[in-house]
């Protein structure tokens, strides 16, 4: 398929794959608390309903960062999927995510600053491990295009497994699920107020539901790569990793900033650096030929 | 389709309950009755939410917090008064702190008794706040569009008050541009106001019963009038109210030679706006060290 179709298709079935997870997300987290839960299409009713609400704003440059962020979420899915660069496709998720936070300082609440930034100190946590992950896939693939990763004959989960739980150990953050749900989250609402986005409403708050369906399709997609050997296989392991999410979610609770920065840093050195040093050593010694 | 009925997000504020009715609220969200079924999330955000429920009387200590949350819920809203005390100050009604109901503070739409209230009840109350919920969002719809037929008269005495919150709602984003609160406009009082009103004339732009735009001038008794205090809804901006408004208080003083106005050097839509009027800057005048007054005049031919 040509990378323009491929776009199309991003564009257009994105926002409703995102909308369906988040919904048999809703329905699959009820479950597990023995509730019936809501409707499946319940995060599409929460959108139209949101666009038919008021726009209240404290700046109305607000706004337009939020727009940004919707913009740049949808580019860097928009790169994934059209097999760009794998480190490019990583800078522009780091520019979507300082748009939002730009976004929520900008409201000037005590609420928007404590989420703006405890989604920094999120940043700062996830970023290291995503980023090795594109290199863990270079030193396997040779390459960083998605395009020629996805297509190689390996499988990169077997060689880089501790990288891999590395990376889920921090997608719980980007998910923005329990442990790590620290600057917004969708349950527990009255904690935190909303986070970052407690400042944000109508139409706007639209807009970053769906700039989160966006990204994440495109992060379920960042993790499609290590089970590439088949499409099958790799959309059914995708979708195991889903509910693995949700489960984690379900059984933890919360943790504090520091707990959660402290541990995915960790979790990044060992797991993650260590299964590089070791992929390059028996690279080295001649054990594993790549 | 608005989806509003698919998925009412409901904001709680104990306003001096005994909790027991709060306990029966925060009961509904559990496995036993999950409301969530019908996509209704308790948010804990007034800026997300589209049903106030309030339970216990309103006493002197918090009736600025459920004034704070109603004003800050964006439209369509609506209030559930939940439990005896919400609904008419119950047992607690003659007390000396004590305001009454939900309702002697923010207009109620939904009264649901009951002590302590049950969740059977309080589902109910939502359900029947959506309908209400729905023909609040039409009626703002039909407002929308009803903009171009805003009907433009003189303001009475009566309207004072809603055109002072419309003043002090609609300068917000003059505030904005200078960061400064210390607008004049933002400052003043009704008393301020009445006086005002005594020697001037004041316009009102009403679309639908309400007022959404608003004007005044007076003749400064050496043949210009001066005008001031141009003021639309932030809502109803860029539907071009404000000209039509312009237009209608130069109409009532047909013997000024020329007419006087001023707005802020950094306003740029609104001097925008009057140069498009024919209005032309002929001097400035500095009103605090990061504001200036840009004063604009147009003759009359």
């Amino acid at each position: 398929m040509s990378p323009w179709w491929r776009l199309l298709i991003y564009l257009v079935a994105a926002p409703l794959v995102g909308g369906l997870l988040a919904g048999i997300d809703r329905r699959i987290s009820a479950h597990m608390q023995a509730r019936q839960g809501p409707p499946l299409l319940q995060p599409f009713y929460d959108v139209i309903k949101l666009w038919s609400k008021e726009r209240l704003v404290v700046r109305r440059t607000q706004n337009y960062f939020i727009l940004f962020f919707f913009l740049l979420t949808v580019f860097t899915g928009a790169l994934f999927f059209c097999g760009s660069d794998l480190l490019l496709v990583f800078f522009a998720l780091t520019l979507s995510g300082i748009f939002f936070v730009l976004g929520a300082y900008k409201a000037s609440s005590p609420y928007s600053f404590v989420g703006a930034s405890r989604e920094l100190v999120q940043m700062m946590a996830y970023e290291p491990v995503v980023l090795l992950t594109a290199v863990g896939l270079y030193m396997v693939t040779h390459t960083f295009q998605v395009d020629a990763i996805v297509s190689s004959a390996h499988t990169p989960i077997l060689l880089l497994p501790g990288l891999f739980v590395a990376l889920m150990y921090a997608m719980e953050m980007k998910f923005r699920k329990s442990p790590f749900d620290l600057s917004m989250s969708h349950h527990a609402h009255q904690e935190l107020v909303r986070g970052i986005t407690t400042e944000f409403s109508g139409p706007t708050l639209a807009i970053i539901e769906v700039a989160h369906w966006y990204e994440n399709v495109m992060l379920l997609g960042w993790l499609f790569p290590f089970f590439s050997t088949h499409w099958v296989f790799g959309l059914a392991a995708t979708a195991l990793m889903f509910f693995l999410l949700l489960v984690v979610d379900n059984v933890c609770a919360r943790v504090r900033w520091d707990f959660a920065l402290r541990s995915t840093w960790q979790m990044t050195l060992v797991l993650g650096c260590g299964n590089i040093l070791v992929l390059w050593l028996v690279e080295v010694l001649g054990i594993v030929k790549l | 389709m608005s989806g509003l009925q698919k998925s009412p997000w409901v904001i709680h504020y104990d306003a001096s309950s005994c909790n027991g009715c709060d306990i029966e609220v925060l009961a509904s969200l559990t496995p036993g009755f999950d409301v969530e079924r019908f996509g209704i999330i308790n948010t804990g955000n007034p800026k997300h939410a589209d049903i106030f429920l309030v339970t216990g009387s309103v006493n002197a200590q918090n009736r600025i917090v459920v004034r704070n949350i109603y004003d800050q819920m964006p439209e369509p809203k609506v209030v559930v008064a939940l439990g005896c005390c919400a609904t008419s100050g119950g047992i607690f009604r003659e007390c000396y702190n004590v305001s009454g109901g939900v309702d002697s503070v923010i207009p109620v739409d939904v009264y649901v008794p009951g002590c302590a209230i049950r969740p059977e009840a309080i589902i109910d109350g939502v359900v029947r706040a959506l309908g209400i919920l729905e023909a609040r969002r039409a009626a703002i719809a039909a407002s929308t569009v009803a903009a171009g037929v805003m009907t433009i008269q003189r303001a009475t005495a009566a309207d004072l008050p809603e055109l002072l919150a419309l003043q002090k709602v609609a300068y917000q984003s003059e505030a904005e541009i200078y960061d400064d609160t210390s607008l004049p406009a933002l400052h003043q009082t009704l008393a301020e106001m009445t006086a005002d009103f005594n020697r001037m004339i004041f316009l009102k732009g009403v679309v639908n019963g309400k007022i959404v735009a608003s004007v005044r001038g007076y003749d400064d008794g050496k043949g210009s009038a001066n005008i001031l205090r141009l003021s639309v809804l932030p809502y109803f901006r860029g539907r071009k109210l404000g000209r039509r408004l312009m237009a209608a208080i130069e109409a009532e003083f047909p013997q000024a030679k020329r007419f006087e106005l001023f707005t802020g050097h950094r306003s740029a839509i609104n001097i925008h706006i009057y140069t498009q009027l024919g209005y032309t800057n002929f001097k400035t005048e500095p009103f605090n060290d990061h504001i200036e007054w840009v004063y604009m005049e147009k003759k009359q031919s």
